[in-house]
């Protein structure tokens, strides 16, 4: 016990210090009434619009990519590992699979679902928004 | 394999491979008209190759598919329905804003999905077919992004997610106790008197409650009014008649071997949905003031009419059964049709009010109108009666008294809210709101069902002949 009491004061000295600056400040410090003194943020600026904001996480794009490189995976290696057993009639029919797999892919990209926040049109439509919020 | 061999296979094929070709070409070239003008061709190339097909049927493909001529009797009717659906479907979506060529491709797959339903022969492609119908009719349902299409997609979604886990858990009971999932093969086991516990019937009413939903057979049926009032009406039109008829076909082939009348209580359960649905559906409609809410009760009650047939098995109720679906898909396709093409830009006609003095305005439509739902009602010289009278034979003849007592009922009550349409029609009417025209492609679709309700009513000869030989050649 007799090797705690040098923290006993540390922990003392440092309350005494927090307590005294806070007491010291109210007491001698400036106050303000400013418009956006109660906000959350204090920067001084007023926020402009609520920070609840929709973001587009379009989760439907992650399924389908999901579906289309994930599940073919999953599918064509259980190809792969019967692929002597099912022969030419396995072959055709991964074929198959995978053309439609893949037409659903120059689909999504050809849609624009490749360009994460970057297409032309986007990028247009990004700026104005940005310019009306004064961020980006 | 060579093409003779793939050529019962191609009508279900056809309209998958258009389906991904449109998808490419959209890819590239964005073309309403060039879309629809695609999706029409693989269908009505996929009906052509119909008699084609028949020549090689019945074939066996593996375990899993079984095109036989009733299976492409069903699959014709489907492509037709679809072929009508796509035609509605023109016009409809022309005035609507946003991307409409998807529809399409969605058509397709879910055409492709019911189309694999008629030829399944084990659950594996029954349950393939089902969720390629389901899911495609997902998006379909919510195709216009409003709250009420919103509303119909997720009741949709959910409701038939998880009437989808019942059938599934009903299949796998199944396969426990008898370690096959051929319907055949279940069949034949159960014949020889395998050993069946509490399971086999357990499995059997839990898939009938997979196939009770997607025929919205009461008590399954809550969802029907709520999705036909908020999905498209082209989708309403598919969803009442291609999904549906699809199941009935895989329900048929799956039931009717494992000979219902000899388990008890299977054969109660589905006379108890029949006869509900037929009750249920007809008192339901009588107060609805939506003309889409009273074709959704209209509907259970028809599937009710049909299910009954699933109880008998006969030759006879097969015939009847598919004649009358016939009849139903032609009757539901242009009393639907003719909703789409009055759907005005903003909202659809769908109040009865909304119908108000339509002779006046559009009498040609309101004529179309008027026989379709006189058919619906089962009156004399149209589709309805002729094959309304086909169901009470082939009922009386497998002596379900109450089913077809039922089935009198529930027909006297819809006389009366299908009438009471047909007066609002004719109603006199002060302001008239401006008449639209009718893009031609709706007009077609609904001019040939009215010839053909006209001329299955009158003379049913030859389709009955060609019904008897195609369930001859299966048997």
């Amino acid at each position: 016990m007799a090797t705690l009491w040098p923290l006993a004061v540390y922990l003392g000295a440092t309350l005494a210090i927090v307590a005294g600056i806070v007491t010291l400040s109210y007491l001698l410090g400036e106050r303000h009434e400013g418009k956006a003194r109660g906000e959350p943020y204090e920067s001084g600026i007023l926020q402009t619009t609520s920070a609840r904001l929709r973001v587009s996480a379009k989760f439907y794009l992650v399924a389908m990519f999901f579906v289309i490189f994930d599940v073919e995976t999953a599918f064509v290696l259980a190809w792969a590992v019967s692929f002597r057993a099912t022969g030419w009639a396995g072959y055709a029919a991964a074929m198959i699979f995978i053309g439609i797999l893949l037409v659903a892919l120059v689909y999504l990209w050809r849609a624009g679902a490749l360009d994460w926040g970057t297409s032309p049109n986007r990028k247009r439509s990004c700026n104005e928004t940005g310019k009306q919020n004064g961020s980006t | 394999m060579t093409f003779r061999d793939l050529l019962p296979l191609l009508p279900l094929m056809l309209p998958a491979l258009t389906a991904v070709a449109i998808l490419l070409l959209l890819a590239f070239h964005r073309s309403h008209r060039l879309t629809a003008w695609l999706a029409a061709g693989g269908l009505a190339a996929a009906l052509l190759l119909i008699p084609f097909a028949c020549e090689g049927a019945p074939r066996r493909f593996g375990a899993l598919l079984v095109v036989d001529g009733c299976a492409l009797f069903y699959t014709g009717i489907i492509m037709a329905a679809a072929l009508a659906v796509a035609a509605f479907s023109y016009g409809y979506l022309a005035r609507r804003r946003g991307h409409v060529e998807e529809f399409y491709v969605l058509l397709l797959l879910a055409t492709t999905g019911g189309a694999v339903l008629t030829a399944s022969s084990h659950f594996a492609t029954f349950f393939l077919g089902l969720e390629v119908l389901t899911v495609a009719l997902y998006t379909l349902i919510a195709y216009e992004r409003g709250a009420f299409g919103i509303e119909a997609g997720v009741k949709y979604l959910v409701l038939a997610a998880v009437s989808t886990a019942a059938l599934l858990f009903g299949v796998a009971l199944i396969y426990a106790e008898l370690g096959t999932m051929e319907f055949s093969k279940i069949a034949s086991l159960l014949d020889a008197g395998a050993p069946v516990s509490l399971l086999m019937p357990a499995g059997v009413a839990l898939i009938l409650v997979g196939v009770g939903f997607k025929l919205a057979l009461t008590p399954f049926h809550l969802w029907a009014p709520d999705v036909y009032q908020g999905a498209p009406a082209p989708t309403a039109a598919f969803l009442s008649t291609v999904s549906k008829g699809a199941v009935f076909a895989a329900a048929m082939r799956y039931l009717v071997p494992l000979d219902l009348p000899s388990h008890r209580s299977l054969w109660l359960a589905v006379a108890a949905l029949a006869v509900v649905s037929m009750l249920a559906g007809n008192l339901l409609a009588l107060r609805q003031g939506n003309i889409r809410r009273v074709l959704a009760y209209s509907s259970i009650a028809h599937m009710g009419y049909l299910a009954a047939m699933l109880l008998t098995g006969s030759p006879l109720a097969t015939a009847a059964a598919m004649f009358y679906l016939l009849a139903y898909f032609v009757t539901s396709l242009g009393a639907w049709g003719v909703i789409a093409a009055l759907s005005e830009k903003e909202g659809d006609a769908e109040r009865i009010e909304d119908y108000r003095g339509l002779a006046g305005r559009h009498p040609w439509l309101a004529g179309a109108l008027t026989l379709m739902l006189l058919s619906l009602a089962g009156m004399p010289l149209t589709a309805g009666f002729i094959s309304k009278f086909f169901l009470l034979t082939a009922g009386v003849e497998g002596r379900l008294w109450a089913p077809m007592a039922a089935l009198l009922l529930g027909s006297a009550i819809g006389i009366f809210y299908y009438v009471r349409i047909i007066a609002m029609l004719f109603a006199p009417q002060e302001d008239a709101p401006p008449v639209r025209a009718t893009h031609w492609a709706a007009g077609a679709a609904i001019g040939a069902l009215v010839l053909l309700l006209i001329a299955l009513g009158v003379y049913p000869a030859p389709v009955l002949a060609i019904i008897q030989s195609l369930i001859a050649a299966s048997s």
